[in-house]
């Protein structure tokens, strides 16, 4: 071991820390796809769920960072043998830090149909402001 | 106005910027390389972003079933045809154009093979969560019959 760390010494070091907020031991996660789009009032996020009710939605929105986490509606019948699979079971888990230039407070989402439509209004510091030259 | 909002990913001014990420006020907690991995592997996780959307097909006893995630696609644009035991998903669905306003029209289809033994007539699809799933019935005589033997 001590000859590989002579030859390597990168391999004595601790192996890189996961930079990431999630318990390791918890069950795996897929990060569904987003989209963003940006108005002067609002960022606007899409993410897509699909298999998710209302019911299975979890929506978190904290001081720096937001977390969407859902769980599929839909199990399939234990008499239902599986032929052909692509798509997973695994809940979906969404986190995504921002630098607290949303106002938490009037974020505004709605899940239809699979896609999760949110709104995350700029606060009032970050909004284009007009300056009126002399 | 891009001077006011200050964004905590200071890796990316060393990097090639990709074009979402000024756009975006969230930063994504794996950062640069987190997100180069995930382009580089989102073909695997969730096609949805390709005209390639996940299916499953599934079977029982009665019927066969073949589930697709086609999130965000009004009932009226899904359109299910099935021609010489391929099943063909058509569906169509107003994507964010790529500046942020506006949408555009975008298209997924995808075929699948289906067994030869389908009642075509009896053929029913619901959607529900933005999950097709389609009923293919089997037809009568391919299922195992019970047949009771007279012993005398």
């Amino acid at each position: 071991m001590s000859l590989i760390q002579n030859l390597v010494p990168a391999s004595a070091q601790a192996p890189a820390r996961c930079d990431c907020d999630s318990d390791p031991n918890s069950e795996p996660t897929v990060r569904p796809l987003h989209e963003f789009s940006e108005t002067d009032e609002a960022w606007g996020l899409q993410v897509y769920l699909p298999g998710v009710a209302k019911e299975g939605l979890e929506f978190t929105a904290e001081e720096g960072q937001i977390a969407i986490r859902g769980r599929r509606a839909w199990k399939s019948p234990a008499d239902w043998t599986a032929l052909y699979r692509e798509s997973t079971d695994a809940p979906y888990e969404l986190v995504l830090r921002h630098d607290k230039s949303i106002d938490v407070e009037k974020i505004h989402a709605e899940l239809k149909d699979g896609v999760l439509r949110v709104s995350l209004p700029k606060a009032e510091a970050v909004k284009p402001r007009k300056i009126a030259v002399n | 106005m891009r001077s006011l909002i200050h964004y905590t990913n200071l890796g990316s001014r060393l990097l090639p910027s990709f074009g979402f990420a000024d756009r975006s006020p969230t930063v994504c907690f794996e950062g640069d390389f987190g997100r180069w991995f995930e382009t580089a592997l989102a073909g695997l996780a969730a096609p949805v972003c390709d005209n390639h959307f996940p299916v499953d097909v599934y079977e029982d006893k009665d019927n066969t079933y073949v589930r697709a995630e086609l999130p965000g696609v009004n009932r009226d644009d899904i359109k299910v045809e099935m021609v010489e035991g391929f099943l063909t998903i058509n569906a169509s669905r107003k994507s964010l154009a790529a500046d942020g306003k506006g949408e555009e029209p975008f298209s997924f289809s995808r075929s699948v093979s289906v067994p030869e033994n389908v009642a075509a007539d009896k053929v029913g699809a619901a959607y529900e969560n933005g999950v097709l799933t389609i009923t293919l019935p089997k037809q009568e005589e391919t299922k195992p019959r019970k047949i009771t033997v007279a012993v005398k």
